[in-house]
């Protein structure tokens, strides 16, 4: 793994353990100043008829405001602020990992368990906020009562499984395309067929030129367009299991809350 | 006849595991978990992969069918397969993860 991470950017006095700040903190930092000073930048002079960096971002924001219709429904607009965030930032954590000699925080998986976690106790917290702690708790317990001590380990487990499938889903597939592009690069010796082609020998030239040459052109024109596609791709499907997330926690309480009324009275 | 292809077949997967340990039997932490590690490694993902291809095949297939039929649902269609494609694939990526820790991690030694 030494092949894709660098030493860290920043010391810190001996004192602070472990000695230095990670590197996935840092990137994170540089993204979250680059977005904030867009962000800010964007709604520093905000006209009616939007022109520029407003124009842009409110295109983005509408996107986003129109996949959350098509999912949740007009209850989830609430919701835009942390699905948005949280799509943007991931976006372009995804997307840093591409620019050659920087780190792709989301290949390490403390980033990507940390806004798994934000997304797991976010959703708890809206369902209940929306529904009330034991409405929410009942939901647990499956639809009938004899069944609650079976339904019960299960729910918690399978809800458990959600953080871990998040975190691991986006760790694996950025730093799997990470490996591959290690790979490339480095075992299959670019370096050494480089080297060849500098050599001065003829015939290094024209078979470390060529395979030199067929190995850039590879990666450029194919493993890197794949790997922007799967960050636009990885940061969609987390935002999208995220609307889904939150849609369960508060579709329970329409479902639950409406349909016995009636029954009952 | 089977039972010896069957052990002829081990023996086979065997071989490289030994040869490789016995090269560094000096400085190696001891035994076969090293080698066969790195084995289990990469045929845990052949696995994977391919049953994953095989998964992600059928959604796939029967999306494009849906969506043949019903072009007007064709974005709703999408973003389902979408959704169940990133689940299968989480699966390979389990495995993935455990092959890194394998390879890179090395709890066991």
């Amino acid at each position: 793994m030494d092949v894709i991470e660098h030493a860290p950017i920043f010391r810190l006095p001996f004192f602070f353990w472990p000695g230095y700040v990670p590197d996935h903190v840092t990137y994170t930092w540089l993204v979250m100043i680059v977005l904030a000073g867009l962000a800010f930048a964007a709604s520093l002079n905000v006209q009616r008829v939007p022109s520029g960096l407003q124009n842009f971002f409110e295109v983005v924001l509408e996107q986003f405001q129109q996949l959350i219709d098509d999912v949740m429904g007009p209850e989830g607009r609430p919701f835009l602020p942390l699905i948005a965030t949280l799509g943007l930032v991931i976006l372009s954590l995804n997307l840093l990992g591409l620019v050659p000699g920087m780190n792709g925080p989301t290949t390490n998986l403390n980033t990507t368990a940390a806004y798994a976690l934000v997304v797991f106790f976010s959703y708890h917290y809206i369902g209940v906020r929306a529904q009330g702690l034991g409405t929410y708790l009942k939901h647990f317990m499956g639809p009938v009562w004899w069944l609650a001590p079976l339904m019960f380990p299960i729910e918690i487990i399978s809800h458990l499984a959600r953080p871990l499938s998040l975190t691991l889903r986006l760790f694996g597939n950025m730093v799997g395309g990470h490996i591959l592009l290690a790979i490339i690069f480095f075992l299959m010796g670019l370096q050494g067929l480089i080297g060849w082609a500098l050599s001065g020998s003829a015939i290094g030239a024209v078979v470390g030129g060529l395979g030199g040459l067929v190995m850039i052109v590879f990666t450029v024109g194919f493993l890197y367009p794949l790997k922007i596609l799967v960050s636009f791709l990885q940061a969609f499907v987390f935002v999208m299991l995220t609307m889904l997330y939150i849609a369960g926690a508060i579709e329970h309480a329409e479902h639950h809350g409406s349909e016995p009324h009636p029954a009952h009275h | 006849m089977r039972r010896s292809l069957i052990l002829a077949g081990l023996a086979v997967l065997a071989v490289p595991g030994l040869a490789l340990a016995q090269a560094p039997a000096a400085e190696s932490h001891g035994g076969l978990i090293g080698p066969y590690s790195v084995l289990v490694a990469g045929f845990a993902m052949a696995f994977a992969a391919g049953l994953c291809a095989l998964g992600q095949g059928k959604a796939v297939a029967s999306a494009v069918d849906a969506m043949a039929r019903q072009p007007g649902a064709a974005a709703r269609i999408q973003t389902a397969m979408i959704i169940g494609l990133a689940l299968i694939e989480s699966l390979a990526i389990y495995v993935l993860v455990v092959a890194m820790i394998l390879l890179f991690v090395q709890p066991i030694k």
